[in-house]
């Protein structure tokens, strides 16, 4: 039997630790001599790996990932290599069937355009798509889209411009996705981007965004994964001048399924960004959504909504920067933490020197519903300018007391009444996505999940 | 004791917030048919009351009985006095958002079905008694679809409450400060909603801090309450006397 990579860890001295090869190392070296339409990327590629290299995954030095720790997550990817190694098999690139994504089961609109994303590779270009659309993957850019790819994979939205998750990503890219509107299309299809990822490697999915000056686009990505998956996420979007982008985004992971997620968002002069999240799933979930209002009388709201019972641990890192004046940020997130679950929530604004008449708010409220589960949160302001209006507000609690009582009079017994304010709350965070099919859906998988969750019926602690 | 029990029969009851005693030993029987009004200053005890008898957590019952036709109230949760006939029309109804005002009435509708025995109501049936309900009370039927009480103003809330006292059609409805906070015309439509109502196996106790809300609904007997007790008994008049004399005579009496 051939050693595993996690005993050769084991067994190492410190002295011999600084010579095991880092999981990233193996795994580009493997890769990047060998994906011939990727060679432009390549120079972008080594000088990330060389940076995630000398960094590693981040820590809990830092404020940041402060509680959330990634040794299980780098742990699962060694063992993914391992195995890889036992067995022979071919690096790189699985090919899953779609099958695999049985966990998914939307009903798009009829018009909709949907895109399978399987292990980050596009599963087949959309037969017909529309004019004034452009949906291409990383292995076969036109000329004018290679351009447009270059610049949105530099984009950080007023992030640090070393960060190890996205370097991570760009390093061991096999592929990506491309996704560009023509200026001034304003009656596109809504996109249906359904990403799914198999178990055996840490999957890296690279999506770009570009919406073009004064067009309209609403795009939904839904994550999903068979048991045991990992995966490394970046999504860069950039939004024109008057352009508007409804973003919906879902993890709806396996149960042990592990995940993290870079989103970061630009918008120009009088952009509209809209975006819901979700995150039902996963054993490990950690989503930084980056959003710069670089442009003056950009706005952004966002609604956020986790669901951590079980043992799932979900942190949403969000980031709202005001660049340019009359910029408005609107951000409600709200969470639930049962059983043993952990959720966390880090809310920052950053308001800038320059960015006068600005509005800010941010809202996040949490409800607990056992003693043994957790909810850490943080929203933060800085600002360096006068003339702006911010407010936050953060509360973790239980249900209301006063409801509970209301329904009860009504006739609903104690147990119900508790599912309906949960749902309820829960519930609210989805009022913002447009497509009302999936709305629905997903209110009947919070339904069915409160109602499984015999917690939510027994220990959600009656008022005393 | 061969007569059949009161619609609402209560006894010597006494009870306790946080370790405060407010009702101090008060006895009331409401029969079917009748309407009975407590009035009474701030603090008397009469959202106790109201309270003690609908179940809420928080009012510890220290001594006394409250029974319904019959049955021990006081032994029961909260839904199931509702499920056994208690409607308590809140003083200030709780807004919830996420839950429509349909779902909440349906599900209380299929709750008090399923106690007796009953299968759920049929969506059809269900939709035109919602909406007959509505009209009564001269409610858009947009605000059926609307989270309960969610940005209503105080008006509609309370307007709210009477509908889904005719939606749930209790044996008992204990009205507390349902005329507060209403202006004439919204207080004429929530005394034609009550009016409207009554029935010979239905009772109502009204608490009320005005004789205003009697000149629309005509009650059988007026109490007042004071220091935890009824002090005072009589029939509509009394109310009118207290709207004239102002309730220091009583309280003076209650104290001695």
């Amino acid at each position: 039997m051939a050693r595993t990579g996690l005993q050769t860890a084991r067994s190492t001295t410190d002295a011999d630790r600084a010579t095991v090869t880092p999981p990233w190392q193996v795994v580009a070296e493997r890769n990047l001599p060998t994906i011939a339409e990727l060679t432009w990327l390549a120079d972008r590629q080594t000088g990330a790996l060389a940076r995630i290299a000398a960094s590693g995954l981040p820590d809990s030095a830092s404020e940041a990932w402060r509680y959330t720790n990634l040794n299980a997550y780098a742990k699962r990817w060694s063992g993914f290599l391992a195995a890889e190694q036992d067995t022979n098999s071919v690096a790189g690139s699985p090919s899953p069937s779609l099958a695999a994504s049985q966990t998914v089961s939307p009903q798009p609109g009829p018009d909709d355009i949907n895109l399978d994303l399987i292990d980050g590779r596009l599963s087949r270009l959309p037969g017909e798509v529309r004019q004034g659309l452009t949906i291409q993957s990383f292995r076969s850019l036109s000329e004018l889209s290679r351009e447009r790819v270059d610049t949105l994979l530099q984009l950080q939205a007023g992030g640090t411009s070393n960060d190890a998750l996205v370097d991570l990503n760009t390093a061991l890219l096999h592929d990506g996705l491309l996704i560009a509107t023509s200026p001034g299309q304003q009656q596109l299809p809504t996109i249906h981007l359904r990403s799914h990822l198999s178990a055996t490697s840490l999957i890296q999915s690279r999506v770009l965004v570009d919406v073009a000056p004064g067009s309209h686009l609403s795009l939904i990505v839904e994550h999903s994964g068979a048991p045991g998956c990992l995966s490394n996420t970046v999504l860069q979007i950039r939004l024109g001048q008057d352009s508007r982008l409804g973003l919906v985004r879902v993890q709806a992971l396996p149960g042990d399924g592990m995940a993290t997620e870079s989103t970061l968002i630009e918008l120009a002069d009088a952009a509209e960004l809209a975006v819901t999240s979700v995150d039902m799933g996963a054993q490990l979930s950690r989503q930084t959504l980056t959003i710069l209002l670089a442009g003056t009388g950009a706005s952004a709201d966002v609604q956020g909504m986790f669901l951590a019972d079980g043992n799932r641990h979900i942190d949403n890192q969000t980031s709202m920067v005001h660049k340019a004046p009359g910029t408005t940020s609107r951000e409600t997130f709200r969470g639930i933490a049962d059983d043993h679950g952990r959720g966390i929530f880090g809310g920052r604004i950053l308001v800038l020197p320059g960015a006068a008449g600005s509005n800010a708010a941010l809202t996040n409220r949490n409800l607990l519903l056992a003693p043994t589960a957790e909810i850490n949160t943080k929203p933060e302001l800085e600002i360096y300018v006068d003339d702006v209006r911010c407010s936050h507000g953060a509360t973790t609690g239980q249900l209301d007391a006063n409801a509970l009582f209301y329904l009860q009079s009504r006739g609903l017994d104690a147990a119900d009444a508790r599912k309906v304010l949960t749902v309820a709350f829960l519930r609210e965070g989805l009022s913002g996505i447009p497509d009302l099919a999936l709305r629905a859906r997903l209110d009947a998988q919070l339904k069915a999940r409160m109602g499984k969750s015999s917690t939510a019926n027994l220990r959600m602690g009656a008022p005393a | 004791m061969s007569s059949s029990p009161a619609l609402l029969e209560v006894r010597d009851l006494r009870a306790s917030v946080n370790g405060k005693e407010i009702l101090k030993g008060l006895t009331l029987t409401v029969n079917a048919g009748e309407v009975h009004a407590i009035m009474g200053p701030n603090g008397s005890g009469k959202s106790t009351l109201a309270y003690v008898l609908a179940g809420r957590n928080g009012y510890e019952v220290t001594g006394g009985s409250a029974s319904l036709l019959g049955q021990d109230l006081l032994a029961m949760d909260p839904e199931e006095r509702a499920r056994a006939g208690i409607f308590l029309g809140f003083q200030y109804p709780v807004e919830i958002p996420g839950v429509s005002n349909v779902y909440l009435l349906r599900s209380a509708l299929n709750a008090r079905r399923a106690a007796r025995g009953e299968s759920e109501i049929d969506a059809v049936g269900f939709l035109r008694l919602v909406k007959d309900k509505a009209k009564l009370m001269k409610m858009s039927e947009s605000f059926l679809q609307r989270g309960v009480n969610e940005g209503f103003s105080g008006g509609e809330k309370k307007r709210n409450e009477v509908f889904q006292m005719a939606v749930l059609e209790p044996l008992l409805a204990i009205l507390d400060e349902t005329d507060s906070g209403l202006d004439i015309d919204a207080l004429k439509v929530v005394a034609n909603g009550v009016n409207s109502l009554r029935r010979a196996d239905r009772g109502f106790v009204l608490v009320t801090h005005y004789q205003r809300l009697l000149d629309y609904i005509q009650p059988d007997f007026v109490h007042v309450l004071a220091n935890g007790r009824i002090a005072r008994t009589g029939d509509r008049t009394l109310a009118l006397e207290l709207e004239a004399d102002g309730y220091d005579q009583i309280l003076a009496a209650a104290n001695q």
